[in-house]
């Protein structure tokens, strides 16, 4: 093989203006035929509620989380938008990753920290982003992302918090990136 | 044919899932080129080494913007048919304070997690395990939190309604408030890349 | 006076009585009994070729599979049964119009068919194996030396196994959906890509995986053909047969259907597949799940939604 075959070499990231403007149009195609933004942590609930009412039906018609999902959702939780947009999501991730050699198990973190540390903060800090996009009504690209692009007050509220905060505790939590 | 196409019922509520798969090959292509699968990477806007998510996010957001209010404009689509996030003052803030501490913990958000386990990001993953916790507590607690979640109620707001002025002219705000942000953040990396170089 | 009025209308469950007989056990039947019989054509396609040492994996160690695969069916079946201890019924009677007295036939001959291909590769497992007794060894010998006929037997058993899974549906032309000549070839199609999913999925041959990724994009290239073809009969024909395809072109089999088979199940693999060809590093586990899950979806789908289209309207 010639020393441009592509296993060899990992390709370099997408000009993140041209990967802006990729992005926008989806999030506009998304709303020209679905009439809704993007999201992510929606789906993330969707399993949730489908393992609590099929682990426990009881505990889970009287449960008020469970009504008030129900109250926006008829039929089965998974068969839901951003369900099947997320299985898009991991496909699209995956062939990206495979075109670009990019594809690889490992745990990524700062010179300064370790694997396992990384691995605690990212448990803890997905529990928060799981916790917060619950009561934000939805997570950076759910809220802050989509909710920017029909300029709604609330996302752009979302939005600003988040990166706000990141801002704001990043001093603290330098070690962990640089 | 005017959109939004499920809304209107041009196309069947199940081929609008159909449609949502495709959307999200898209979305995750889209994410994963830029970098997003990547959690040093997300985390460098923070710290100003890297400020691949400021830009892309900010360019995917006008896009849509102003797509939509041209769509809205040309008569392509109902634009009183999309959905605009609702907005409640009290949890639309804490939420947002409560995720900007997981992202800079974490590293990820919930979308682009999913970009990183995808092509094989163990820490990804584990943040993925962390989100569904976070959701089961959330929902096991609900009675706690239940009155701050509908605090503050105000419909669905535009943010141009707020501050008393058209879509149009908050569309030019908020394109102009971008371009600064890319002005300022080119500035922020090429400072950060000499320095660098100086250590 | 109070008036009521009753209207008892088509909402009535008991007016349009959908067939919901056939659960989990049939589709996933259906399902082992064509992944064994796509395993079993390729071992014995490999071997009648002359290229046993070529395809290590086909010819001598994935066919373990079928037979564990056959009896997992054969379980599956058992237990659809509503009078369990009278299945031997089945073989009093030979019926050549049908379908099920073919299969209990078939799977009669497959099963200890392929015990028997296993067991004269048992070495490549055991290296030392030893069957102790004299008849067991004797039966070897003969078996080793007809070995060319065994596998032109098997080949021609197991194809009909393979279309036989999808006559099963298409002879029962009570649901529209199922009365196609299309699901025969289709399921074997799907059948024999899930076997050849299987092999690249266990080989430890470079040239094996490359050889049978391969013989998995025509297949997929011939199922999509196939299911195109499906379709296009379906709308060309009466309005209960479009009725019938509009269960996944809008219906509520859309999303699966067109996500899970076609897209996940044929058209990324293929993809996949074609990628692997041209140098890029697409591990091997992931199109071939992917077949598999397709293959196992492509089933439940067609046996669901063939139950619920009909003919009353």
């Amino acid at each position: 093989m010639e020393s441009s075959s592509p296993t060899k070499k990992v390709r370099a990231y997408m000009n993140p203006y041209l990967a802006g403007v990729l992005l926008g149009l989806v999030l506009l195609a998304a709303n020209f035929i679905s009439g809704r933004g993007l999201g992510a942590s929606g789906a993330v609930k969707s399993v949730v509620v489908t393992s609590v009412v099929t682990v426990n039906p009881h505990a889970a018609e009287s449960s008020d989380f469970i009504r008030d999902y129900e109250k926006g959702h008829t039929g089965n939780p998974m068969k839901n938008w951003l369900v099947f947009q997320m299985m898009g999501v991991i496909l699209g991730a995956f062939v990206s990753g495979i075109l670009s050699g990019r594809l690889s198990l490992k745990t990524e973190h700062g010179p300064q920290t370790t694997s396992k540390k990384r691995l605690i903060f990212a448990v803890a800090g997905g529990i928060l982003f799981g916790f917060g996009s619950q009561l934000g009504r939805g997570c950076t690209s759910g809220s802050a992302l989509s909710g920017l692009a029909v300029m709604s007050a609330g996302g752009i509220l979302t939005m600003m918090a988040i990166f706000g905060t990141g801002y704001a505790l990043a001093y603290f939590f330098r070690k962990n990136w640089i | 044919m005017m959109g939004p196409l499920s809304v209107n019922d041009i196309i069947s509520g199940d081929t609008n899932f159909l449609l949502a798969f495709f959307i999200g090959i898209a979305f995750g292509f889209v994410l994963e080129q830029a970098g997003f699968s990547s959690s040093r990477r997300l985390a460098g806007v923070f710290y100003g080494y890297d400020m691949t998510v400021l830009k892309v996010f900010f360019t995917g957001g006008i896009t849509a913007m102003t797509g939509i209010l041209l769509f809205g404009l040309f008569g392509w689509m109902d634009l009183s048919m999309v959905y605009v996030n609702p907005t409640f003052l009290t949890s639309a803030i804490s939420g947002g304070v409560i995720m900007g501490a997981g992202f800079i913990l974490g590293g990820y958000c919930p979308g682009t997690s999913f970009c990183g386990a995808a092509i094989g990001k163990v820490d990804a993953m584990v943040f993925i395990g962390g989100l569904f916790l976070g959701v089961y507590i959330w929902g096991f607690g609900f009675d706690l939190w239940k009155d701050m979640y509908v605090a503050g109620n105000m419909g669905s707001p535009k943010i141009g309604e707020w501050l008393g002025i058209s879509d149009g002219l908050m569309a030019l705000a908020i394109v102009v408030i971008a371009f600064a942000a890319f002005f300022v953040s080119e500035w922020v990396e090429s400072r950060m890349a000499k320095s660098g170089k100086e250590n | 006076m109070k008036e009521e009025l009753i209207i008892s209308g088509r909402m009535n469950p008991y007016v349009d009585p959908t067939l919901n007989i056939w659960h989990w056990q049939i589709p996933l039947y259906l399902f082992l009994g064509g992944l064994a019989a796509g395993i079993l054509v390729f071992a014995a396609l490999s071997y009648i070729r002359g290229r046993e040492e070529a395809h290590p994996w086909a010819v001598k160690k994935v066919p373990f599979l079928a037979p564990v695969l056959l009896v997992a069916g054969l379980a599956c079946l058992f237990f659809d049964l509503n009078h369990k201890l009278f299945f031997w019924r089945l073989y009093t009677t030979v019926k050549l119009q049908s379908p099920m007295s073919w299969g209990a036939w078939v799977l009669l001959v497959v099963t200890p068919l392929s015990i028997v291909w296993s067991a004269l590769h048992i070495r490549e497992f055991f290296p030392n194996w030893d069957w102790k007794y004299t008849w067991l060894k004797e039966a070897e010998k003969f078996a080793n030396k007809y070995k060319l006929a065994l596998a032109w037997v098997m080949l021609i058993y197991s194809v009909i196994l393979g279309v036989y899974t999808g006559i099963l549906f298409s002879a029962f032309n009570a649901r529209p959906l199922w009365n196609t000549s299309i699901l025969g070839p289709l399921f074997l199609a799907s059948g024999l890509s899930a076997g050849a999913a299987a092999i690249v999925m266990f080989t430890r041959s470079k040239e094996e995986r490359a050889y049978f990724a391969r013989v998995d994009l025509i297949i997929i290239g011939i199922e999509l053909f196939l299911i195109t073809h499906m379709f296009m009969g379906f709308m060309a024909s009466t309005q209960v047969q479009i009725e019938a395809a509009n269960l996944f072109l809008g219906g509520p089999y859309t999303a699966p259907f067109w996500i899970f088979v076609v897209f996940l199940g044929l058209v990324v693999p293929a993809i996949l597949d074609v990628l692997e060809l041209f140098d890029y590093h697409v591990p091997a586990i992931v199109p071939s799940l992917l077949v598999l899950a397709g293959s196992l979806m492509l089933r439940f789908l067609i046996s669901f939604a063939g139950q619920e289209s009909r003919y009353l309207y």
